[in-house]
């Protein structure tokens, strides 16, 4: 018997020696999957701390602090008839100082750093009103408006007490007052509907985020109504149409580069050609949905076609057979069962269209557009240009509104991959 | 008034439509019909349509250059004896007044009386184009239905002939990606040579300093030697190292742990997850780089910066604690984050495209799994691997956002990812989106760094792509 | 009787030229001289397998000898291969794969907790269907398993077992002078004898083979067969084929398998001869399969 040689009794000197080595061959592969393991563990890491981070920094965004004070509407400060003239921020603070009780100086510095927790917002709503009833004049009537973006930093906690007063940019009397104002009820949190209904605008207090959404929508309308039908047409051409030819081989081979060319090189395009050559609008939907267009193109193009590749052969042959075209068997038959992944593809690539950033920076969308936009070709600002503007801008209040931007840019995305899973879940078909 | 064409346009396709099939159906009588009728209206249908759809897209394509040479034509002396720039925006102000609106800027004496009237010519040929386009799209339409009409009989191949025409659209839509990439080659290559017509090719590529900005004046351009690229490619190169360094080793074990040892569980929640990672928009990445990745970074540096200050690596304390939120460290590691999930995904795919029979023969001989990955399936996939790496350096070479956001304008030739440096794509977007005049060096040379970002991730994405297509192969 | 040996592999779906080709070589190899069986070397009882929710091997029991030739016949999706890959706990690598019942090697179960997979294999070699030489050198090729199990302490001593398997497995003179070319560059049979080779290389004492002959050519399914013949001597050799030639040609014992379960085992030339069950003499007749 070789009972001695057995991997069972384990006597035999190669056995022994094997059984040896085993312990470090196995500490070895331990060590190996915790690698894999901490690889994953890193990634993941990084993804809970990228959203997290953003959330975070952007969550105190979605809500807002309105003040809402009595004001003597002073016939000797505010002009009758013009009443856009008159300093109300100033009257307000010095109403606002008094009734808290300070003593100001004669420089009126307490006022000055009162009106500093105002918003400019005040001014136009009080014009507004005295403009629409003049009768107010010489009343004392209550005013509802947002604070200013240091206060708001204040209230929410991003500037706290613990800093040196001299390197923040409210002050402890400042604060103090916040404090009591918050305490009497006059200021009052509340969710940030400024945020999804008004454009962008210089001061952070007042800008929302509507005007790019609109301009990202209208550029995604034009990248969809070019680049969907372009896409699938190219993508059925060369997989029912095409003969294997140079011309073929050298589409192909292009659009497989096409899909691997950094965006910023369609940036360029887009400036050349379009703006610089075609002389489009700078800054419009119409350029930005052009470039979107041709970036995506190789993407739909690639996706289509294998949604095409997988509808069997047999389905054309069945088609063919029964006498009808070429063309017939394509958009009666082959082109419908593909459907659905051509969709999901398509959805996919503009989900992605929204999120690209590089390309538009170049063809104008950098500067600062006020409103919401209304047509394809005057210029318009888009969510990630916006985030891009928000995040270089100085004032700390624009980085919280940018991590908004940014959660709401990935809310559409997110919205969008989830139509586009859904749509493979409830129409894959297996063949 | 395009809006109204256009609208016109559809209701004439419309009406082609349901002619051609009327005639067709009213030809036919008794005699046998090559074609269904819904065919000849097809047919119709685009004879009436598409020519007049190419003369509105001609017209709207040409509209601008004819306008602009007709106000260049018709303009007064005075306003003709304007410098290039002037002159055009005069001639803005112009179509602006035309159009009922303000001018931008205030003119001096002779131009601004003349403003008025050329506001008034401005709004007259713009008004003639307009309608020009649209009769020579109506015109188009009606010729077209002309031809079209007189042909429609039983033996007409109408058929055939629309699916012609339907072939022909589909191998333009697929021309579009060549006209893409020609119009990328054109567009750079034109701005490029006017660019290296101003500043000597050689000194782009091998000059060691670079700051566009003091080329103002026209007279420092070129033999100011402020346009040297070679710091940009240090830095592009410096920023891919590092993101390389974190992608590449994190990414590999990733799709080796994902495709060897983890159950399906797992796969079924870490893949989802790094999809999202993967389909985070780039210029999210920078902001996370720019306002939370660079910060910490500094801090952290900064703060043994201060803990060695006074004792023997004071030097290094010093530096350390001076060190800025722009390292390259920071865009390259947030960089590294972003090609995780491209690394890990591609090598992933290449892995299990290594033919289980090679993982049966190593069990078989007794190997554990991570000999069996170590010694056969890597190895075996080496190319295919490098590939998918030859590709995230390509991405990452062309990656904008996170250096824009997080890198900075410093164009310096270091190594050292603690400094500060610039990159190609960095100089790109700077050079073109402060104020641009067009035909100074400094706008043009955008363009030469375009060329030079094409050239090169078109080399990598060609070699890369090959490789992944012989190692296909090999296993196929 | 012999010529009933002969016909029934014809009349088979698989037969075909390769078969006729080496049908002649039945008498030199040598298979029925009445070889004494060695001990048994692997006894399984009532092994089942199953796969997920599926089984696919019903309460084999079967005794495999020693330095003897165990062939393992039956159609497809019988349960042959899922057998053989038992005996090397190969089926561990599929997930969702159970095995019940016991198999002995040498008295001990080697589906026992205690026993390693990894050192079970390092006594039980397995050869595939398809030759699956890694895509490293002729001589890396040989050398992994002696490499990974830490069998040679020196280069010399790597060499030694390197010529030793390459001779064994008779591939020694065509590769001797191209040692470091790839072991994929080889020709089909070659790269088999090649994977043979790199079996023998850690001394098992089994060798499993699972259909090792069927993606070759009849030349070099003959050279394999001679090789098998050779093997004999010192090891104990499983080895599934869907040739039942093959099966007659080469092996002592034959075990057919149908529908998960084990029907008829015996010696080979009983069983070809003489089948006690009817569905064995339906199979070797060509009635099926």
């Amino acid at each position: 018997m070789t009972d001695a040689a057995s991997p069972m009794t384990g006597v035999s000197p190669r056995t022994q020696r094997l059984k040896a080595r085993l312990r470090a061959r196995y500490a070895r592969e331990t060590r190996f999957r915790w690698y894999g393991r901490a690889a994953i563990g890193v990634a993941l890491a990084f993804l809970v701390i990228l959203l997290g981070s953003i959330i975070t920094q952007g969550y105190t965004a979605f809500y807002a602090h309105t003040v809402t004070l009595p004001v003597y509407m002073d016939p000797a400060r505010i002009d009758r008839s013009y009443p856009q003239g008159a300093n109300f921020e100033q009257i307000v603070a010095e109403q606002q100082v008094r009734r808290l009780g300070v003593q100001d100086d004669e420089q009126g510095s307490k006022a000055s750093a009162m009106k500093a927790l105002l918003s400019s917002e005040l001014k136009f709503q009080a014009a507004k009103m005295v403009a629409r009833q003049p009768s107010l004049l010489g009343q004392t009537v209550p005013i509802a408006a947002p604070l200013s973006d240091d206060a708001e930093m204040y209230l929410k906690g991003k500037i706290t007490r613990d800093q040196p007063e001299d390197q923040r940019r409210v002050s402890n009397a400042q604060m103090d007052w916040l404090d009591k104002m918050k305490a009497s009820g006059a200021i009052r949190a509340h969710f940030n509907a400024a945020l999804f209904t008004k454009g962008d605008s210089t001061q952070p207090e007042l800008a929302g985020l509507l005007g790019a959404v609109v301009g990202s929508a209208l550029m995604l309308m034009v990248t969809a109504l070019i680049a969907i039908p372009v896409g699938v047409g190219a993508a059925v051409w060369l997989e029912e149409y095409s003969p294997r030819n140079r011309i073929t081989a050298i589409i192909e081979v292009n659009i497989n580069n096409l899909a691997a060319v950094p965006s910023i090189v369609y940036g360029l395009l887009g400036l050349a050609l379009f703006i610089n050559f075609l002389h489009l609008p700078r800054a419009s939907p119409l350029v930005g949905g052009l470039v979107l267009a041709l970036m995506a193109l190789p993407t739909i193009i690639i996706a289509t076609r294998s949604s095409l590749k997988a509808v069997p052969p047999s389905i054309r042959e069945a088609a063919l057979a029964m006498g009808a075209s070429r063309t017939q068997t394509v958009f009666g038959h082959v082109l419908p069962l593909a459907m659905p992944g051509v969709m999901t593809g398509a959805i996919i690539s503009m989900a992605h269209a929204l999120g690209e950033t590089a390309p538009l920076l170049l063809i104008g969308m950098i500067s600062f557009v006020p409103g919401v936009p209304h047509a394809i070709d005057e210029p318009v600002g888009a969510l990630p240009s916006l985030i891009y503007i928000w995040e270089n801008a100085s004032e700390r209040a624009f980085h919280e509104r940018t991590a908004a931007a940014i959660l709401v840019l990935l809310a559409f995305m997110i919205v969008m991959n989830a139509a586009a899973v859904l749509l493979r879940r409830r129409f894959e078909r297996r063949w | 008034m395009i809006w109204i064409f256009l609208l016109l346009l559809i209701a004439f396709v419309v009406m082609a439509y349901v002619a051609g099939r009327t005639l067709a159906v009213r030809r036919s009588r008794g005699a046998k019909s090559h074609s269904r009728p819904g065919q000849h209206g097809l047919y119709a249908l685009i004879w009436v349509g598409a020519p007049a759809l190419a003369m509105l897209i001609a017209a709207s394509v040409f509209s601008t250059s004819i306008e602009q040479q007709m106000m260049r034509a018709g303009a007064p002396d005075s306003v003709a004896a304007l410098e290039p720039f002037r002159r055009e925006a005069f001639f803005a102000d112009a179509r602006l007044v035309g159009a009922g609106q303000e001018a931008r800027q205030i003119w001096p004496a002779p131009y601004a009386e003349e403003l008025p009237a050329e506001g008034r010519r401005a709004h007259r040929i713009a008004s003639t184009l307009n309608w020009g386009g649209g009769v020579a799209a109506l015109i188009a339409a009606v010729l077209g239905g002309l031809f079209v009409f007189t042909r429609i009989r039983p033996d007409l191949r109408a058929r055939n002939k629309v699916e012609g025409w339907i072939t022909g659209l589909l191998f333009a839509c697929s021309a579009v990606a060549v006209l893409t990439t020609l119009g990328i080659i054109f567009s750079l290559v034109i701005d490029s040579l006017r660019f290296f017509s101003m500043v000597p090719i050689t000194e782009f590529l091998f000059g060691t300093k670079w700051s566009p900005q003091i080329a103002i004046r026209a007279d420092q351009v070129g033999s100011s030697g402020a346009f040297g690229a070679v710091p940009l490619f240090a830095g592009t190169f410096l920023i891919m190292l590092i993101a390389m360094a974190v992608a590449a080793p994190i990414g590999l074990f990733s799709a080796v742990y994902l495709s060897e040892y983890s159950g399906r569980k797992t796969r079924a929640l870490v893949k989802p997850a790094l999809e999202v990672l993967a389909g985070v928009p780039t210029v999210v990445y920078g902001f996370f780089a720019a306002l939370t990745v660079g910060p910490a970074l500094r801090v952290f540096f900064n703060s043994i910066g201060d803990m060695l200050i006074g004792g023997p690596l004071n030097d290094l304390g010093l530096y350390l604690s001076l060190v800025q939120n722009q390292m390259a460290l920071v865009a390259g590691a947030v960089m590294g984050i972003m090609l995780i999930p491209f690394v890990s995904s591609l090598s992933d795919d290449i892995l299990n495209a290594v033919p289980q029979s090679l993982r049966d023969g190593s069990y078989a001989m007794g190997a554990t799994k991570s000999e069996t990955v170590k010694k056969v399936l890597l190895p075996a996939a080496l190319p295919g691997i490098a590939g998918a790496l030859l590709l995230a350096v390509s991405r990452a070479i062309g990656e904008t956002m996170i250096v824009t956001m997080a890198a900075g304008l410093a164009a310096k030739l270091t190594l050292n990812p603690l400094e500060t440096v610039t990159t190609v794509t960095v100089q790109i977007v700077t050079l073109l989106t402060g104020d641009q005049e067009f035909n100074s060096p400094k706008t043009l040379a955008a363009f030469g760094l375009g060329l030079t970002l094409f050239v090169v991730t078109l080399l990598l994405n060609i070699v890369a792509m090959r490789i992944v297509q012989a190692y296909r192969e090999q296993y196929d | 009787m012999k010529s009933r040996i002969l016909r029934a592999p014809e009349g088979t779906s698989n037969g075909g030229a390769s078969e006729a080709a080496t049908l002649t070589t039945v008498p030199t190899v040598g298979a029925h001289a009445s070889a004494p069986l060695g001990p048994i070397k692997i006894a399984a009882r009532d092994v089942s397998v199953f796969y997920g929710d599926k089984q696919a091997l019903f309460d084999v029991s079967l005794d495999i000898p020693d330095k003897t030739v165990t062939a393992l016949i039956g159609p497809s999706g019988c349960g042959k291969s899922t057998f053989l890959r038992t005996m090397n706990r190969m089926n561990d690598t599929i997930p969702g794969t159970r095995v019940t019942g016991r198999i002995e090697m040498d008295g001990g179960d080697i589906n026992d907790r205690k026993i390693d997979p990894v050192l079970l294999r390092a006594q039980v070699g397995m050869v595939f269907q398809k030759p699956n030489p890694f895509p490293k050198s002729i001589y890396e090729n040989v050398a992994y398993g002696p490499k990974i199990h830490g069998l040679a302490s020196s280069k010399g001593e790597m060499d030694e077992i390197v010529q030793k398997s390459l001779k064994r497995a008779g591939l020694w003179d065509e590769v001797a002078d191209r040692l470091h070319s790839p072991g994929t560059g080889l020709s089909g049979g070659q790269q088999q004898r090649l994977v043979i080779a790199r079996a023998i290389a850690v001394e098992p004492e089994v060798i499993l083979m699972d259909e090792p002959c069927s993606a070759l050519d009849p030349i070099a399914t003959a050279k394999i067969e001679e090789l098998i013949d050779e093997l004999r001597e010192r090891y104990c050799i499983v080895i599934v084929t869907h040739s039942m030639a093959q099966a007659a040609r080469v092996s002592q014992r034959t075990a057919f398998f149908h529908m998960g379960k084990l029907v008829e085992t015996g010696d080979t030339e009983e069983i070809f001869t003489n089948p006690r069950e009817r569905r064995t003499l339906d199979y070797i007749t060509g009635r099926f399969g």
